[in-house]
């Protein structure tokens, strides 16, 4: 038998009086590519100045860029937004050549909130939180599965996964939710 | 109240006494005593039977040091854990332990002959008598060393218990909280730095727990203690107790174990009984202080016999008193502490006996005072007494001559020949150590790593000198990490500061070769040992080492190395650093699997990967296959069908009408950009220029050695844009591949691979009636063979969902995959599914899969290929573009070796008898009559039992193999040899006729 996880329903995954566990509801997701002397113009076209240091976020109304690598972002917005952020790029591609590929299904992101959230994602992080300022994210590893930890306050924190290895990585998470209130 | 309580007295909680069974016996004891000491409070010193000579043992130590003590304990069902220490073993009523290395009991033991025997098990005993005769060794020595290997026994039942682990950045470890750690940790927490204090007992203090007469800063040293972890507390140190620093790695990694719950009663269901702690330190300070060396003469080993240092801690932390009648011998000053403590606690020292001629003054005059007899400049030639001891033969020893011996009476002997800092971890950083002449042991020498050693670990003595010592280090630490920081000095009073000799075995009167003194307890080797080591040779105290397996036991040498170093540098007539001293490797206690294994058993051994579809499968009844990291549906078995039907079913009715696979574990790769269609021929070997968008084509990927690294149909969405697809277990690989490329050799190239695997679900339908199911769901595209032939990509709606639609077919049949955002996955599935009734539509597994492909002879890498197989040997040369000017692996294939004749080259086998299906692995020969070894020509690649070719099917790699069609090859089994004639590698519809429906 291995772990039962159904990631069609947002909700609570696992709560105790240490930190509380939830599946966040789907958002478009785009994975973003270009070379530094496009980044303006790409920048102008989505409304958001794309962050130049990796882990840095940009934010403007409901859209989120992280920078996750010298040539690399995430975008998210809410799914209503998927088609334009696609069109903006479509329009600028041929003058301003770049990557956008939609990601949206390839993720599920993980909501951690608590008194104990920082606890919880040591247990399998290996990053030092205090280097992680809110506002930021890393792309990182969580019990040897890649993820992108998003920090949004001193006890908030998300955690995006590739879909697959979401089971295996919320099951350790309702482990330590429950370790971490026995403590 | 027990014999040996002293009331009130010790850190134990003298109004709580807790009963637990040791040999099926029940004792009571405090709480925070631990087996040792309530057993040793009861008057119990025998805890346990040596490894080889089976001779009795009581504890010699009373902490994590002790090599004697060890015991079985059993917390419940599943919780046996054997070779625990009696000296680290917390008590709680329930608690059950026994004793190892006995039969028929503890007091009584067979084993003990051995002991009789001695002189036949010198060193080196196994490599010499089990030489010879050759034919013994299965039957007769292999089974005796078995049985006598290993201490205690291995637990038998699953383990029920749950283990954590956890990361930890610190800027600051401070390992050890006796006084140096204590003050190293204040001094960096002031500063305003992350600090970590660990420490592997049950409470923090190390030292200053058996010392309370000390004063520090004016304050009795128990009450600055409690003060002290007080203001570490505020100052927001995270300390740790019953946590062991088990390793020290590179860049100052550090591995704790600590013990959650082995000291409770009652654990709480969620907490883990020990938790492995990963930590990254900025700096460390090592102070795990000083072990205490026994003194090595004959008897040295009897129950009763035990560390100065550990008697004094029994009786201060512990209220014990280890006997009533006590004799001192030592060569250090320590000693002389723990004998007047015990006097004035009301045991009788019957005598003090120091190996130095001249011992401390003060401390003589505080001897008389206390009416405790002296001899000075003695040493000690035997004990007396079975179960524990009743004597000890001393001898005055002048200008080396060792006199008339006169026996002291005695039911405890507390000993002590120095102390050893211990560099457990600082030797694991590969920090080196320089022989100190004077203290005639090894300090720290050149450190490697950002750490420091603070306090006995590097010399020192005394509570004083150690608390500024650690305040110094602490001090540096802060200041290495660009923080200021004074060093504060603390004045201690009543400290007891000391020197003492150091002495190889103790000089006798008797025959040195009879005598049993020993220097590893635990492995019972005896200083008689090390020196036949010398003597037959060994020269490196490595080799000493290994030969007597002195400092090989669970205590990796706590107390014996440098005894055992002592002796046989004196054997070899050099100085201690010309001999050496040997590696200490991690972990410094011995440490459970289990710490070691964290949360990764049971579900969580391993990452198992799921599709969208998969629970739909597992309510389908499907049998799982592991793939890669994925566990995939195999076969979808059906009114107790076995595999091999379900099978054959499968492949009947997906040929005969229509099958529906989960494909969602292909890789999938975007590549997007105006370079897009250049990096796609300079990666495959294909060209793809000409592809038009909205056309597929299968590609194929080799290494730059010319080898088939990877395949995947392939479909061209718009000019500037790919869908890649790989083989389930070649999809990181092949991005990393990828990714490698663009960054290192052709970072030009505007062009960006994006990983898509997982954002799609893919569902493949296959069969004539394919195209019928699905027509009706697709909106958007005329699906028709003329409007979408084979190979083609599109995008468009089906069932609603945004799709990407594929023609193309693993099977031979008319085939489409239909990829939906992976959150409809299996939305879409259960809407196929159901209308796919009215075609009777089969759900087939990965095993349907590899049949149906193998039946067309499509080649699955790391199956049919091996990494040494290029598309010629494949026979997917017509896959390789001609008129390229380059691609990944080109070069290679023109190499001598790739274009040679005779290589192995894949073929189709059919067995003659038309029945036998061949075995997957088996070799290959040309003639079964040809004496063995047989010169192999090839092997078998695939082999299913195929209903479409009504016979079963193999593919095979055979040298020179495309040449020898309708040759007949032999393939000898254990029981036969069976027949087999090459073929060409398709055997259903060679025309493709199905695909063009």
């Amino acid at each position: 038998m291995t772990a039962h996880i159904d990631l069609s329903k947002a909700g609570i995954l696992a709560e105790s009086s240490a930190v509380r566990v939830a599946l966040l509801p789907p958002v478009a997701r785009f994975s973003l590519r270009a070379a530094t002397p496009e980044q303006k113009a790409l920048s102008k076209a989505l409304g958001v100045t794309l962050p130049a240091k990796i882990g840095q976020c940009g934010r403007k109304g409901d859209i989120e860029i992280i920078c996750l690598g010298p040539d690399e972002w995430t975008i998210i917005a809410p799914e209503d937004q998927a088609g334009t952020i696609n069109d903006v790029c479509a329009a600028i591609y041929a003058k301003t050549p770049h990557s956008l590929t939609e990601i949206s299904d390839r993720e599920v992101t993980v909501h951690i909130t608590g008194p104990k959230a920082s606890d919880l994602i040591t247990i399998g992080c290996p990053r030092d939180l205090d280097q992680l300022p809110v506002g930021e994210a890393r792309r990182t590893v969580f019990d040897g599965v890649t993820t992108v930890l998003w920090r949004d306050g001193e006890q908030d924190y998300r955690l995006d996964l590739w879909r697959s290895f979401a089971p295996h990585v919320i099951a350790l998470l309702e482990t330590g939710c429950a370790e971490l209130a026995g403590e | 109240m027990t014999a040996f309580r002293v009331p009130g007295r010790g850190r134990v909680l003298h109004n709580r006494p807790v009963s637990f069974t040791f040999d099926g016996d029940t004792y009571q004891g405090l709480e925070g005593d631990t087996v040792a000491s309530a057993l040793i409070a009861n008057g119990v010193h025998l805890m346990g039977r040596s490894f080889k000579y089976h001779r009795p043992r009581g504890p010699i130590a009373a902490g994590s040091e002790e090599p004697n003590a060890l015991i079985g304990t059993r917390r419940g069902k599943g919780q046996f854990e054997p070779n625990t220490r009696a000296t680290v073993q917390e008590i709680w009523n329930g608690l059950e332990t026994s004793s190892q290395n006995k039969y028929p009991n503890l007091k009584f033991d067979i084993g003990a002959i051995n002991d009789r025997l001695y002189m036949l098990f010198s060193a080196g005993f196994y490599y010499k008598t089990f030489m010879w005769p050759r034919s013994f060794w299965d039957k007769v020595y292999e089974p005796f060393i078995r049985a006598a290997a290993g201490l205690g026994v291995s637990p038998t039942e699953p383990d029920p218990d749950n283990y954590a682990s956890r990361y930890l950045h610190t800027d600051i470890l401070v390992v050890g909280a006796g006084p140096a750690g204590l003050a190293a940790a204040r001094a960096a927490a002031e500063s305003g730095l992350r600090v970590t204090l660990v420490d592997e007992n049950a409470e923090p203090g190390g030292t200053i727990l058996s010392e309370p007469q000390a004063k520090i800063d004016g304050k009795p040293a128990w009450d600055w203690l409690e003060a002290e972890l007080d203001a570490l507390t505020d100052l927001g140190v995270r300390i740790m107790t019953r946590t062991t620093a088990i390793g020290y790695y590179h860049q100052n990694m550090i591995g704790l174990c600590q013990k959650l719950t082995d000291h409770l009663e009652k654990p709480a269901a969620s907490t883990p009984r020990e938790r492995m702690w990963r930590v990254r330190a900025k700096q460390v300070i090592l102070a795990q202080g000083a072990l205490e060396k026994p003194l090595v003469f004959d008897g040295n080993d009897r129950p009763g016999v035990m560390l100065a240092g550990s008697a004094q801690t029994y009786l201060n932390r512990y209220g014990v008193r280890v006997g009533n009648n006590a004799v001192v011998v030592t060569s250090h000053d320590s000693a002389w502490y723990a004998a007047f403590d015990l006097a004035s606690a009301g045991t009788k020292i019957g005598a003090i006996v120091d190996t130095r001629p001249t011992p401390n003054a003060d401390l003589v005059k505080e001897a008389a005072a206390r009416g405790i007899t002296v001899f000075a400049g003695y040493t000690a030639t035997g004990t007396s007494g079975r179960l524990r001891i009743k004597s000890v033969r001393i001898n005055k020893v002048e200008n080396g001559t060792v006199l008339a011996a006169q026996t002291l009476a005695c039911d405890s002997l507390l000993v002590c020949g120095g102390w050893t800092p211990s560099l457990h971890l600082f030797s694991h950083t590969k920090g080196t150590l320089k022989w100190d002449d004077q203290s005639q042991t090894f300090l720290p020498d050149r450190i490697t790593e950002d750490c420091q050693i603070a306090g006995a670990g590097r010399g020192l003595w005394g509570i004083e000198a150690a608390l500024n010592d650690g305040a110094a280090m602490g001090t540096a630490a802060a200041k290495a990490l660009g923080k200021t920081a004074t060093v504060k000095t603390l004045s201690v009073a009543d400290d007891r500061p000391g020197t003492g000799a150091s002495h190889t075995e103790l000089p006798t009167d008797l025959d040195a070769g009879k005598a049993r003194a020993f220097v590893d307890y635990q492995n019972d080797v005896t200083a008689k040992d090390l020196r036949l080591a010398v003597r037959e040779g060994m020269r490196s105290i490595e080799h000493v080492k290994r030969y007597t397996t002195n400092g090989m036991a669970t205590d990796q040498g706590k107390m014996s190395n440098i005894n055992g170093l002592n002796i046989a540098a004196d054997a070899l007539g050099k100085k201690q650093p010309e001999v050496g001293l040997t590696t200490f490797r991690p972990p410094y206690t011995p440490t459970t699997f289990g710490a070691f294994v964290g949360y990764h058993k049971g579900d969580h051994f391993e990452v198992t990967r799921k599709t969208p579809i998969d629970s739909w499968a597992e309510e389908n009844g499907a049998v799982f296959e592991p793939v890669s990291l994925w566990r995939r549906a195999w076969y979808f078995p059906k009114d107790g069908e076995d595999m091999d039907a379900a099978v054959r079913r499968e492949c009947r009715e997906t040929r005969k009408s229509l099958g529906m696979f989960d494909a969602s574990t292909l890789g999938k790769i975007e590549v997007v950009g105006p370079d897009a269609v250049e990096f796609m021929n300079r990666m495959y070997t294909n060209p793809w220029t000409k592809l038009a968008p909205g056309r597929t084509r299968y590609g194929l990927l080799l290494g730059d050695d010319g080898y088939i690294r990877d395949d995947g149909v392939i479909g061209r969405l718009t000019d500037d844009r790919f869908h890649i697809t790989t083989t389930t277990g070649g999809a990181a690989r092949v991005l990393n591949m990828m990714e490698d490329y663009l960054q290192t050799e052709w970072p030009d190239l505007k062009v960006w691979l994006t990983s898509t695997t997982e954002q799609w679900a893919t569902i493949a339908l296959n069969g004539p009636n394919a195209r019928n199911l699905l027509a009706p769901f697709v909106e958007g595209l005329d699906i028709s063979d003329e409007a979408f032939p084979h190979m083609s990509i599109a995008e468009c709606t089906v069932a609603g969902f945004p799709a990407r639609l594929f023609r193309v077919s693993f099977t031979g049949e008319l085939g489409f995959e239909v990829n939906v955002p992976a959150r409809h996955g299996r939305a879409l599935w259960e809407t196929l599914f159901a209308a796919g009734q009215k075609y009777d539509i089969c759900p087939y597994g990965t095993e349907t899969m590899h049949v149906l492909r193998a039946e067309k002879g499509f080649i699955i890498v790391g199956q049919d290929t091996d990494g040494t197989v290029t598309p010629y040997d494949a026979g997917a040369g017509w896959a390789v573009g001609k008129n390229k000017p380059d691609f990944v692996g080109m070069r290679a294939l023109n190499r001598p070796d790739l274009t040679a004749e005779g290589r192995k080259q894949l073929v189709g086998l059919l067995t003659d008898d038309g029945t036998s299906k061949l075995e997957e692995g088996a070799q290959i020969v040309l003639d079964p009559n040809q004496p063995i070894p047989m010169k192999m020509v090839g092997h078998v690649t695939s082999s299913y039992h195929s209903d479409a070719a009504g016979r079963p099917i193999a593919l095979a790699l055979i040298e020179g193999g495309h040449g020898k069609t309708g040759e007949t090859v032999y393939i000898p089994m254990p029981d036969r040899t069976i027949r087999a004639t090459i073929t060409g590698t398709v055997f259903y519809d060679p025309e493709n006729a199905r695909l063009k429906l």
